[in-house]
């Protein structure tokens, strides 16, 4: 008996061994994204080597959790010698990584000129202190989907929105559904009202401006209307919460990202043929905006083969790549020239309509300490919709410590 | 008393599979079932439509057999790591011995999300990234503390008056714990061999890091991966899907196992 | 093995100590760690108790009990929180279905969206989850109570509470220090769940010390300050644990 739990041991042992170093030597690039069910990232990868056969792409697939993804980058970097030299980024790791020091400037290989035909939020976001760091390769932005079957237009203010969600309520359809649970969703739901108001988090010398009257004015909407104009369970929503709220028809109004459009038109969507999409509302005189998400590509400073890694993604965000990208994995472009491209629209008849929501996509907060203004925003957004502040409380609150963070 | 035993036992099955049993009936419906409002209990149209989609979308056969053989090999060296320890803490008075025993109780108080970055510098240094027996050997360190604290408390109970028997008769230290006290110990060595089996099965942030390589994957990364088209879907039906899939390995395993619970019993009447 | 990288590691946490301790939002996660653990520890050493003793009996089919005791324990923790997540949710989640089916509810309930709720879901859900541990633990202990013992109280006319307590119960007390040692370690350092679960919300209900922690190394690039408080919290946990294993294993026993 002991000697066959020996036997087992044994050979489990040599069947864990680590593969004896496969090396060859040759030029190998790595980097992470998140699982490729499109099969869009694998060709672009084939190709590259077709074009390339010197340079090996390693494509590493993570999580679908972009936070599980940003730790396998974190964690490569904080130990120092990143197996990572191309970096796959979310638009707010930018500041993050780059006041780390872990990302190398792309100002001499993606220089001004190149830069404009990228959607100008997207080419914004990657910029930190003055230098670039990130090559757009697929766009996001926050926006309102509508339905054109119950309501004759789409709203325009924030007071029509709430008139119209309290209206279109009926015992099994809520108004408006929105990202409501404590965490990043929710700053990106409630920064598209308070720019609509003409409020923001930080002014331009990055001072802290949201207890203007025009930050309370915003968050008194937004809290004001759950338990009203929006479900009472909206504090735990995320996206796919509210998109299959919305897609059910137990919604009348959504806030959502682009991803959700596709979804409502499958066959077999309940509202397919019956869903608007317009740029957020805002207050009267003032402009619409939406939060800005995608992601791009950077280059880690200890890349052994920085300028192989600047060959790939220079490759990966070539329009042809970009168009493959959209066919297989619905991914935005962040060029300009394709929204005009005639297969694209053909594929996405709503394109036009999703351009001027991403001309007006603006990136979160630019600093080096997001994700703490993030958690304190969070955590008082959160109580002032749970009702356990009042709107007045969690914008002092919130506004405080934020200015404890970034020290002004 | 005797009436109620039934009562008891199916109350304690309901809450044990109630919600694993949502799960199984979520995992058989179709998508287009999965929102309805109010949910339907038994799926209308059920279909295995999930669980093809889960071993289509990623090799979950191969993530098994990997998960498998890191918990087994890591709850082998685990096993016989923490034998000697324990009954070296429980038996011979060493000097020190109530110590040593906080000591390694304080190792278990570090959550591995905090200790990830050092142990990734450590595990680089030491060429064992994208390693399975690497990762079962960190998951044999993070389970020590508890298998030594748990097999010593279980040695406690166990009569001192057979060991030194058994050392009358000629028997060395190691020969007592071997042929002695283990056999009669199997009730504890099975629970401790179950409960750290199924620590190095579920384990996620050391595995997700330290094997990037997609055929050295374990299952709960594996799930982790599961994904739409898009970052922001959840794939709720093949989601419920891999729980199922992921579970009756260890329900099978546990079945196995916990027979040792019983033998160990008859033993201990026999010999004590 | 792990000290190497755990003296890495937490060298670096001994100058963030004393920001941690007068750091208002980790009273807050202290408090509600503490709260979680004390109710979701005793629940489960109360349920583990009953159904060790259960499954300690003969009855037919007294294995595949025991594998469906276990059960909750072999789901790994990420992922079963979804499922919670999906059974908590206010419109087609279970846990609002059932009552309304039963006639015990008339509105929705979005239990995960309310502070004390969510509070009360987060320890349902790590209830169902850890029982099994307890279970399992007891179980074995329970081999280690002579049957004889037992037979003889009873012919000597004591009733199965006062067997329980003066044969059972002493004699289960090692194991019981065991359990309980553990499931105090484990809860106080909650993670995975409440990260799925609620995230720490609404209104920072759920956030406990480990996500803190978590937070400081992975999202806000602070390793030292989450070094800290894994310090901070570690030195409270190994008194505690400490301390109430020792109460019940009891001093005299070793």
């Amino acid at each position: 008996m002991r000697a066959w739990i020996g036997t087992i041991a044994v050979s489990a042992v040599l069947a864990l061994l680590p593969g004896c170093g496969k090396d060859s030597g040759g030029t190998v690039i790595r980097f992470v994204v998140q699982p490729d069910a499109g099969g869009g990232f694998r060709e672009i990868v084939d190709r590259f080597h077709n074009a390339h056969p010197e340079i090996r792409v390693e494509m590493v697939e993570g999580p679908a959790s972009t936070d599980s993804r940003e730790e396998m980058y974190i964690g490569a970097f904080m130990a120092g010698d990143s197996p990572y030299d191309v970096v796959l980024m979310d638009v707010v790791w930018v500041p993050k990584f780059a006041s780390q020091g872990w990302l190398a400037p792309l100002d001499d290989r993606f220089p001004e000129p190149a830069r404009a035909a990228f959607l100008p939020g997207d080419v914004k976001a990657g910029i930190w202190e003055g230098k670039c760091y990130r090559v757009p390769l697929r766009s996001d932005a926050g926006m309102l989907y509508w339905r054109t079957d119950l309501a004759g237009k789409p709203p325009e203010t924030f007071e029509e929105l709430a008139a119209k969600a309290r209206e279109l309520k009926t015992a099994d359809r809520g108004g408006f559904v929105f990202q409501g649970r404590q965490y990043e969703g929710l700053v990106c739901a409630f920064l598209e009202v308070l720019w609509g108001h003409g409020g923001d988090v930080l002014d331009g010398q990055g001072n802290v401006v949201l207890d203007r009257p025009e930050g309370v004015e915003a968050l008194r909407w937004l809290a004001g209307l759950v338990g009203d104009g929006a479900p009472a369970g909206v504090t735990t929503y995320q996206e796919e919460e509210a998109r299959a709220a919305f897609q059910e028809g137990r919604a009348a109004f959504m806030r959502n990202w682009p991803y959700a459009w596709t979804k409502m038109q499958e066959d077999g969507s309940p509202v397919k043929g019956k869903v608007g999409i317009v740029p957020m509302v805002h207050a009267p005189g003032k402009a619409s905006a939406a939060t800005l998400g995608g992601w791009g590509f950077g280059i880690s400073k200890t890349a052994k083969h920085p300028d192989a890694a600047w060959t790939f993604v220079e490759f990966a965000t070539a329009p042809e790549q970009q168009k493959l990208l959209n066919a297989k994995n619905g991914a935005i472009p962040t060029r300009r020239a394709l929204f005009e491209d005639a297969e694209i629209l053909a594929a996405n008849p709503h394109y036009p309509d999703l351009l001027k929501v991403l001309l007006a996509a603006r990136p979160r907060p630019v600093h080096a300490r997001y994700s703490q203004i993030s958690q304190a925003l969070q955590r008082h957004l959160s109580a002032a919709l749970v009702k356990k502040e009042t709107p007045e409380e969690a914008i002092r609150q919130a506004s405080s410590e934020i200015r404890g963070i970034v020290g002004k | 008393m005797r009436r109620l035993l039934p009562v008891a036992v199916a109350a304690l099955a309901l809450f044990s599979a109630g919600p694993f049993l949502w799960s199984v009936l979520t995992s058989l419906k179709p998508a287009g079932e999965l929102f309805r409002v109010p949910p339907t209990w038994i799926p209308r149209s059920p279909s295995l439509d999930n669980y093809r989609d889960v071993f289509e979308q990623r090799p979950f056969a191969r993530y098994l057999l990997n998960s498998l053989l890191v918990a087994a090999v890591s709850t082998l060296i685990t096993l016989a790591a923490a034998a000697p320890a324990a009954y070296a803490l429980a038996r011979l008075r060493l000097r020190g011995a109530a110590l040593a025993e906080k000591a390694i109780l304080a190792f278990a108080l570090f959550p591995p999300a905090v200790l990830l970055v050092p142990l990734f510098v450590a595990a680089r240094e030491a060429g064992a990234l994208n390693s399975r027996l690497g990762v079962a050997l960190v998951h044999a360190a993070l389970n020590l503390p508890f298998a030594v604290w748990s097999l010593a408390s279980f040695f406690r109970a166990f009569p001192a008056e057979l060991e030194d028997a058994a050392r009358v008769d000629g028997f060395s230290r190691a020969g007592v714990l071997l042929r002695v006290v283990l056999p009669v110990s199997a009730p504890a060595l099975a629970a401790t061999a179950i409960l750290v089996f199924i620590f190095s099965w579920n384990e996620f942030v050391i595995s997700l890091t330290f094997l990037t390589r997609d055929e050295l994957r374990t299952v709960p990364v594996g799930v982790a991966m599961l994904s739409g088209v898009t970052v922001y879907e959840i794939p709720w039906g093949q989601i419920s899907a891999a729980v199922v899939i992921t579970t009756l390995p260890v329900v099978a395993a546990v079945l196995a196992f916990q027979r040792g619970i019983v033998r160990g019993l008859s033993a201990g009447a026999v010999k004590g | 093995m792990l000290a190497v990288p755990l003296a890495v590691g937490l060298a670096a946490g001994v100058g963030g100590v004393g920001d941690v301790l007068r750091d208002r939002g980790m009273g807050r996660a202290a408090w509600n760690t503490l709260v979680f653990a004390g109710l979701s520890v005793t629940l489960e050493m109360g349920l583990g108790l009953a159904f060790a003793l259960l499954l300690n009996r003969e009855f037919r089919g007294r294995g595949l009990a025991r594998a469906m005791a276990i059960l909750p324990w072999a789901l790994p923790t990420a992922v079963m929180a979804m499922s919670w997540r999906w059974i908590f949710s206010d419109s087609w989640g279970i846990a609002n279905d059932l009552p309304r089916t039963l006639g015990l509810m008339n509105e929705p309930v979005a239990w995960l969206g309310r502070p004390a709720t969510a509070m009360a879901a987060l320890i349902a859900a790590d209830v169902w989850k850890t029982t099994p541990f307890v279970t399992l633990i007891l179980l074995a202990g329970l081999q280690g109570v002579p049957r004889d013992l037992h037979e003889a109280m009873s012919l000597d006319g004591a009733g199965p509470v006062r067997r329980f307590l003066w044969v059972t119960l002493p004699l289960l007390r090692p194991a019981i220090a065991l359990a309980l040692v553990f499931r105090l370690i484990q809860a106080l350092g909650i993670f995975d769940l409440v990260w799925v679960l609620t995230g720490g919300g609404p209104a920072d209900a759920t956030r406990t010390v480990s996500l803190e922690a978590y937070d400081s190394v992975f999202r806000h690039l602070e390793p030292a300050r989450g070094a800290a408080i894994t310090l901070v919290s570690g030195a409270f946990i190994f008194a505690v644990a400490l301390a109430l294993g020792a109460l019940a294993r009891g001093r005299h026993a070793e």
